[in-house]
């Protein structure tokens, strides 16, 4: 308790030195990891079973964001409403930010991050007067439980499809892998695997099944532990055989021909430092949260194990067919630096309880409205055998809606906590080469 | 016998297009097939490649079937992955049955050679050279060298030689006509070519290997791939500086084929140990390739086929054909006739100038070709090192004092001669040291990326040795740069690749010097020595856009060769029907100066002093004094570019995967 409270004191002053401190307390804690533990957000008529639709929208408009709303308001979609239910994070993760709480501080620049060891850095209500509170709240986002210590999406498909026509354009098929190197909580060894002398935090590594054009190419990304310091990213490329490195643009553009391009992935996925993040408040919005076994389940895909995908349908067949609740948000802005980005900003949805970015609006360079982005949030205990008591929210189902060009891309997980399918070796450089043909 | 082998190649063209038009109707999805238990998957796509060319017609009309297949393994104790991988492919082009005049049973036909020797005609027909039977031993046998089925060498490139040497080509299949086939290299017969992967090589098995990963406790990892393979080192593309372990097969497109479709696998153990993340590397690994096939040259075509890098295939079957059947030379003896000027179109006799052969090696433990590489990541850049030895997959011609015993057509007497053109063509050893690396430089959001390499051991045609050849250590370098980039009045929401890359080569003993001639300024005449350029750059350059989610993508590419003063722009859309359906369709347009001449040793007067010329000041001395052409060794002036800037192409390319 003595080392705790000295590294507390310790935080405050580095804090007073380089940004603004904040204190948190124990229970500061335990009602950001539990804000459904007392109660759950309500509005005016809104209850498990309910369908918001074009006739009713109007009545639940405060409680849905912009895009949504629009979306049910013009009959591209429906809503079906069931109970905010508790998504709680895994123990571990819980009770290293317990006991690592207030070590973390921010340096001066945007990314600077200094102290962090594991859990969540910043465990506070975030407050509109404080002008880094926005990039403390992507802070928790980047070190938050999205994948745990390790995760895979094995498989994952994804549907270009027509607004307009419902065609389906094209159908890929992946499999994702996440590896966090430093900041584990919950696999051996932690908190850092050993032999990293490149400081990485974590490693993105993604394998193209099908179609043919793409068969075979391999993403790999190394995120480093020094925010500052830019993405390493290679491309194997299987009709060339022969890894190729990334250059920034193509972060930024689209991926594969999809309408996501790789700094979207799980709602944003670049440097904190390559954007301004502002704070916008809190609130309660109606979110993709859901238990996969009980939704409407396509037949397509469906695997040898029984599993199922989420089935999509509304316009387009864009919208996942999932029930949604109210639940407590952290909306946030980020601007990125470079004044050549091909977006202006990006608003987003942050679960206050999960720190998963279900809700994700993009702007163009123009400021106006480009892209909508939908994560679906699985509960582990409701989804594949192994996932249960992960205290993982499962990615499982998206949509990125681009509304000028009246497409979208979706997609269909089949999210695994299994560090056996994302062993260290598949991060590395050599095996895109060792994959490939 | 060879009529069953026959009928039975015959059927394949039957048998490739019912698969083709069975799959196309019968077969829907790309997605790829998968057995029961998930551990066998196979896929594959049939294509249609036609292209059209500039004065010609049809130039390619290839038919293909493509089947991957690949089979996991439960693994035991040794091995935490193991799966076996296999790709067959067999092709049909129809080119030579549907344009059999251009390349087929009736290519080519009578010729004229030039001869400007002043005192008779200026164009002679193939074996009716001025100078002939019944001078010396001048003179070869017609009813076995027919005027027939001939092209004049270097007539696809250049229309007029402009006084230089020249001779006759036969064109059509090996089968058809034997002329010039040289065994075991360059003996394509109708169906080989049509064919081209149903050869006693089996071709048609383009992978067929076994893959392993055996991890240790350390965290360290063995991976093994034994079999039917194509490695690829090296980060650059569309030269091939590290990327040598497969020999390539340029008869397939020329240069301008994706280098996945034209290597030519080999039976290869590739050994890597991976070591990941190592005291400061961040990624380590060494690698042991073992190359134990038996020796397989590039493949440049042939003479007849549509498709010759540098023109070699012509050149080497015009001059085996010479050797073995004599053959007339345009503009090539200076006869002692008062009053007149020119050199005479000569028929030379069988067994005095040409090709004798291809000393293909055997395959031997001697001659398997083993490499080394180090690769890894350290500080966020991307390297290797690589050392390979390997043979030489293009050919050397050591003629000359080097060369065959040869008739001398003035004496009769037959032994080695010093700077005669007469020659066999051997594949010497190579060693080669080198390295690549890439990196990213944030400030100009640009991808560089290097390749180098140093190798020992490499020949060279070269006019002033007496063997007409030298060996020279070479260095080849490639720099290249990637960057993405938003054109917005093109595309608002897709960034453009932009891509160069700057290739340069330096022989380190080139050999060019000045001849007598050259030094007294006479016109025709110039410096002796390597064809080849000492320092020589090409420069390649890419713009490629995606529209429509990736499914359309057109693209420019384009490459300068500096030396050669030649270019080719290559237009292309690249449309994405569906999951199952592409659509290319591409141009192939070249510029620039065309062919080059250089000293084609016609003044090197290897039969003293019979050939000696006035320039030579010791009429027994033999050595050349720099009388120059096109042929045969401008072609290494002019580079692939130049050689084949009458091959102007429109090209369509429709796929169905399945």
């Amino acid at each position: 308790m003595k080392k705790q409270m000295t590294s507390m004191i310790t935080g405050a002053i580095l804090g007073l030195g380089l940004a603004s401190g904040f204190a948190a307390d124990m229970s500061d804690v335990e009602k950001l990891f539990y804000p459904y533990k007392n109660s759950v957000p309500t509005h005016e008529g809104l209850k498990s079973g309910v369908i918001i639709n074009q006739s009713n929208v109007e009545k639940f408009k405060d409680i849905l964001d912009e895009g949504m709303y629009q979306f049910i308001k013009d009959g591209w979609t429906e809503m079906s409403v069931t109970d905010t239910m508790a998504y709680e994070l895994n123990k571990a993760y819980i009770n290293a930010t317990k006991v690592n709480l207030n070590k973390t501080t921010l340096g001066e620049k945007t990314g600077d991050i200094r102290g962090f060891i594991t859990g969540r850095p910043f465990p506070e209500e975030p407050d509109l007067n404080d002008p880094r509170a926005g990039e403390k709240l992507a802070f928790n986002y980047k070190y938050g439980y999205n994948w745990g210590d390790n995760g895979s999406v094995y498989p994952f498909y994804w549907k270009f499809r027509d607004l307009n026509s419902a065609k389906i354009e094209r159908t890929l098929k992946f499999n994702f892998h996440f590896l966090n190197l430093k900041h584990r909580v919950n696999d051996d060894p932690m908190p850092d695997l050993p032999k990293n002398p490149g400081g990485l935090f974590r490693g993105i590594y993604v394998q193209v099944l099908e179609p043919f054009d793409v068969k075979n190419t391999q993403l790999l990304i190394h995120r480093y532990e020094d925010d500052l310091k830019r993405d390493n990213a290679w491309l194997y490329l299987g009709f060339q055989r022969r890894v190729r490195r990334l250059a920034t643009g193509q972060i930024t553009d689209s991926f594969l021909g999809s309408d996501l391009m790789i700094e979207d992935f799980e709602g944003y996925n670049g440097r904190i430092s390559d954007m301004s993040w502002t704070y916008k408040g809190t609130k309660n919005i109606m979110l993709p949260f859901y238990k996969h076994n009980e939704q409407k389940l396509t037949e397509d895909h469906k695997m040898s194990d029984g599993f199922q995908f989420i089935e999509f349908g509304g316009k387009g067949g864009c919208f996942p067919n999932i029930d949604w609740q109210l639940r407590k948000v952290y909306i946030v802005e980020s601007v990125p630096v470079d004044p050549n980005h091909p977006i202006s900003k990006r608003v987003h949805y942050i679960d206050a309880e999960t720190f998963t970015l279900p809700r994700t609006v993009i702007y163009d360079r123009k400021g106006e409205l480009w892209k909508t982005f939908v994560i679906g949030q699985a509960h582990p205990d409701y989804h594949l055998p192994k996932n249960k008591g992960s205290g993982v929210a499962i990615d499982d189902s998206f949509m990125m809606l681009d509304v000028q060009g009246a497409h979208c891309t979706t997609g269909q997980f089949k999210g695994q906590i299994d560090s056996a399918l994302s062993p260290r070796k598949k991060f590395t450089v050599q095996n895109l080469r060792v994959t490939g043909k | 016998m060879t009529k069953i082998i026959r009928q039975k190649l015959g059927t394949k063209a039957a048998v490739i297009s019912m698969a083709a038009a069975i799959s196309m109707t019968a077969i829907s999805g790309a997605q790829a097939g998968v057995s029961g238990d998930g551990t066998l998957e196979w896929n594959g796509f049939v294509e249609n490649a036609t292209f059209l060319r500039k004065g010609v017609g049809l130039s390619k009309f290839r038919n293909t079937v493509q089947l991957e297949l690949s089979k996991q393994f439960n693994t035991g104790s040794v091995f935490s992955e193991l799966s076996l991988n296999v790709t067959f492919r067999g092709t049909y082009d129809g080119v030579y049955d549907l344009n059999k005049s251009d390349y087929g049973n009736q290519a080519g036909g009578a010729i004229n050679l030039q001869s400007t020797f002043s005192g008779g005609p200026g164009f002679v027909p193939h074996g009716s050279g001025i100078v002939s039977t019944g001078t010396a031993f001048f003179g070869f046998n017609t009813v076995v060298n027919p005027n027939s089925g001939l092209i004049v060498l270097g007539s696809d490139a250049h229309a007029n030689n402009e006084g230089g040497v020249s001779f006759g080509v036969p064109v059509r299949p090996c089968d058809v006509d034997s002329r010039g086939c040289i065994a075991g290299y360059m003996d394509f017969d109708s169906d080989n070519l049509r064919f081209p992967e149903f050869n006693s090589r089996m071709d048609f098995l383009r992978e067929a290997y076994i893959d392993g990963s055996i991890p240790f406790s350390n965290g360290h990892e063995l991976n093994v791939r034994l079999g039917r393979q194509q490695v690829v080192w090296g980060r650059t593309d569309l030269f091939r500086v590290l990327d040598v372990i497969n020999p390539v097969d340029y008869s397939r497109q020329n240069i301008y084929d994706e280098l996945e479709d034209i290597r030519i696998p080999q039976w290869i153990l590739n050994m890597e140990y991976r070591m990941g993340a190592v005291g400061s590397f961040e990624d380590l690994n060494m690698n042991l390739v073992w190359n134990f096939d038996k020796f397989r040259p590039n493949s440049l075509g042939q003479g007849g086929t549509p498709y010759q890098i540098l023109g070699a295939g012509g050149f080497f079957r015009g001059m085996k054909n010479c050797w073995n059947n004599g053959c007339t030379v345009a503009n090539f003896a200076g006869l002692p006739v008062p009053g007149t000027t020119g050199l005479a179109a000569t028929d030379f006799a069988p067994g005095s100038i040409g090709i004798r052969g291809a000393n293909m090696p055997e395959w031997s433990i001697g001659n398997t070709q083993i490499g080394f590489k180090v690769e890894g990541v350290k500080d966020g850049i991307g390297f290797s090192l690589n050392y390979l030895t390997y043979l030489s997959q293009l050919p050397s011609l050591h003629g000359g004092s080097a060369g065959p015993a040869a008739l001398n057509n003035f004496t009769g007497e037959v032994k080695p001669w010093p700077y005669l053109i007469a020659f066999d063509i051997e594949f010497p050893r190579i060693h080669l040291f080198g390295g690549s690396m890439d990196l990213y430089a944030d400030s100009i959001k640009s991808v560089f990326r290097f390749e180098a390499a140093y190798t020992t051991g490499e020949e060279f045609g070269n006019t002033l040795r007496p063997e007409l050849y030298s060996e020279s250590d070479v260095i080849r370098y490639v720099i290249g740069w990637d960057r993405d980039t938003f054109i917005p009045f093109l595309n608002k929401n897709k960034a453009f690749l932009f891509s160069a890359q700057l290739f340069g080569q330096h022989i380190l003993e080139h050999e060019l010097e000045e001849t007598p001639a050259s030094l007294a300024g006479i016109t025709g005449f110039g410096k002796a020595g390597i064809p080849d350029w000492k320092d020589s750059w090409t420069m390649t350059f890419l713009m490629k856009g995606w529209y429509m989610q990736n499914r359309l993508s057109p693209q420019i590419l384009a490459a300068y060769d500096f030396n050669g003063g030649t270019a080719v722009i290559s237009p292309s859309i690249d449309w994405l029907i569906d999951d199952s359906w592409r659509l290319v369709v591409a141009a192939n347009f070249k510029f620039g100066k065309g062919p080059r001449k250089f000293d084609d040793c016609r003044s090197c007067n290897p039969w003293g002093p019979f050939t000696a010329t006035p320039f030579h000041a010791d009429a027994l001395q033999a050595g050349s004094v720099g009388l120059a052409g096109f042929e045969p060794l401008g072609r290494f002036r002019s580079g692939p570019i130049g050689m084949a800037s009458k091959e102007d192409e429109i090209q369509v390319t429709l796929r169905y995967r399945f």
